[in-house]
């Protein structure tokens, strides 16, 4: 995968081997983690359906007939920071990014959106997809 | 230092009772270091333990001039609540005055002559209280990761019933460390957190996140007998390098800020070889043995550091 690709339908189904394939999903009860949430890369909308930890369908473009608990916006350049091996403060890490948003007032990082309490519910299973958001990008590289 | 089998380290671990206004505190510390050396009194972050300064306490070349000593606040890591009090029947808050109020207790029931303190997060905010309120008890103070005001982080759902608070206590700090920093160790540092008892993380928040502000009062220190290190790191989204300046330039004389690059809000634990030699050349900043003044910021290669990958 290049970062030219980043958000292709070949580059999801990268990440959707490596999420189905890591180990860490499947213990400490992340194999319970069944909240589907979506990634918004500039204008566009993936939605991840979550099945036991595991990545089950990703959906361009989710409409009515979708439902999810949260989500992740942020422009493209944010994505492509993101991403990076060893990526910039602040747009890290979810919790890092929406945190300069929210509080701090910057610009430009990633946001989270929707229910807060199914967010910390499965705080660390979804943390850890993100991280392999990475993982996938750079082919197995840092986390 | 040797990880060969049947090695012993030569860090204790010891109690001491301390008197906090009026109530029996049993501290737990371990330290290393000759007797006669500079006590390096060294304060873990909120809902953590001392564990976190393990690599500093077994760090020679460190220990062979400092007596480095790590405690455990009261609720957290050995230190149990105090047998004195119903401690069950309200929530743990902690606020600056107890805070404060308790190192001094520790550095008194230890018999420190002229210790330097040293915390990170919230021991890293309480270096203003402490430099306010007790200037004449510590030769210097370095607060890692410290700023004026830290909002935002006294989170509800760091101790709800319906959410998994051992495990979320810890992730909700995995975006506060670099990704450069080792993994093992990184991972080592959110296990660390993963041991706190239910509510301390959010209680110490509390004092972290609303109790503690400084905004409009850094002209109260002075800091021109005991100095004042703000050493943040470049990843701390917290309180980033830029609130380390903020604090040095509104105390003014004695206040100096570092910048330390590619390590983040745990720096001890996270990436202790990195912070190990950073931390060198804050310690030889007080002790006079530095040639010259410390950079804005201190780098990798400034201290023979090779950044790897640590996947």
């Amino acid at each position: 995968m290049t970062e030219t690709e980043l958000g292709s339908q070949a580059w999801w189904e990268h990440y959707k081997e490596t999420v189905n394939s890591d180990p860490e999903m499947k213990v400490r009860g992340h194999d319970k983690f069944d909240e589907n949430f979506y990634i918004e890369i500039g204008d566009d909308r993936f939605l991840l359906q979550i099945d036991r930890g595991e990545i089950d369908a990703i959906v361009p473009n989710p409409a009515m007939n979708h439902q999810w608990s949260f989500g992740v916006e942020g422009d493209t350049e944010a994505w492509e920071e993101f991403v990076q091996e060893i990526p910039p403060a602040f747009n890290h890490e979810i919790i890092a990014s929406h945190y300069r948003s929210a509080v701090k007032g910057d610009d430009g990082h990633l946001q989270l959106t929707g229910n807060n309490k199914a967010i910390f519910q499965n705080l660390r299973a979804f943390q850890r997809m993100l991280d392999l958001l990475r993982k996938a990008h750079n082919n197995g590289g840092n986390l | 230092m040797s990880t060969e089998p049947g090695t012993v380290e030569p860090i204790t671990g010891k109690y001491v009772h301390v008197d906090v206004d009026g109530t029996d505190y049993r501290i737990y510390f371990e330290e290393n270091g000759p007797d006669d050396g500079i006590p390096l009194l060294c304060q873990h972050t909120a809902g953590c333990n001392n564990q976190e300064w393990r690599h500093l306490l077994a760090d020679d070349d460190i220990t062979d001039e400092f007596r480095v000593i790590a405690y455990d606040l009261p609720f957290h890591g050995k230190s149990v609540p105090p047998t004195s009090d119903d401690w069950w029947e309200e929530d743990y808050e902690l606020d600056a005055e107890q805070f404060a109020a308790t190192i001094v207790g520790i550095a008194d029931a230890l018999d420190l002559q002229d210790p330097i303190y040293m915390g990170s997060s919230m021991g890293g905010n309480i270096t203003l209280e402490l430099a306010d309120w007790y200037p004449d008890r510590f030769r210097a103070l370095i607060g890692l990761e410290c700023g004026a005001y830290s909002p935002g982080f006294h989170i509800d759902w760091l101790d709800h019933p319906h959410v998994n608070t051992t495990e979320v206590n810890a992730y909700s700090c995995w975006g506060l460390m670099a990704k450069q920093s080792p993994e093992q160790t990184r991972r080592e540092t959110m296990y660390l957190y993963e041991q706190g008892a239910t509510g301390v993380f959010k209680g110490d928040l509390y004092y972290y996140s609303v109790d503690h502000d400084y905004r409009d009062k850094l002209d109260q220190i002075d800091a021109s007998e005991c100095p004042l290190y703000a050493v943040n790191g470049e990843y701390d989204y917290l309180t980033d390098p830029a609130d380390g300046r903020a604090v040095a330039d509104g105390i003014g004389e004695g206040a100096i800020a570092v910048e330390m690059s590619d390590i983040g809000h745990f720096p001890m634990s996270e990436h202790p070889a990195l912070f190990n030699g950073y931390l060198s050349e804050i310690l030889a900043d007080i002790t006079g043995d530095r040639e010259g003044d410390l950079p804005e910021t201190l780098r990798p290669d400034d201290v023979d550091v090779e950044l790897s990958p640590s996947s």
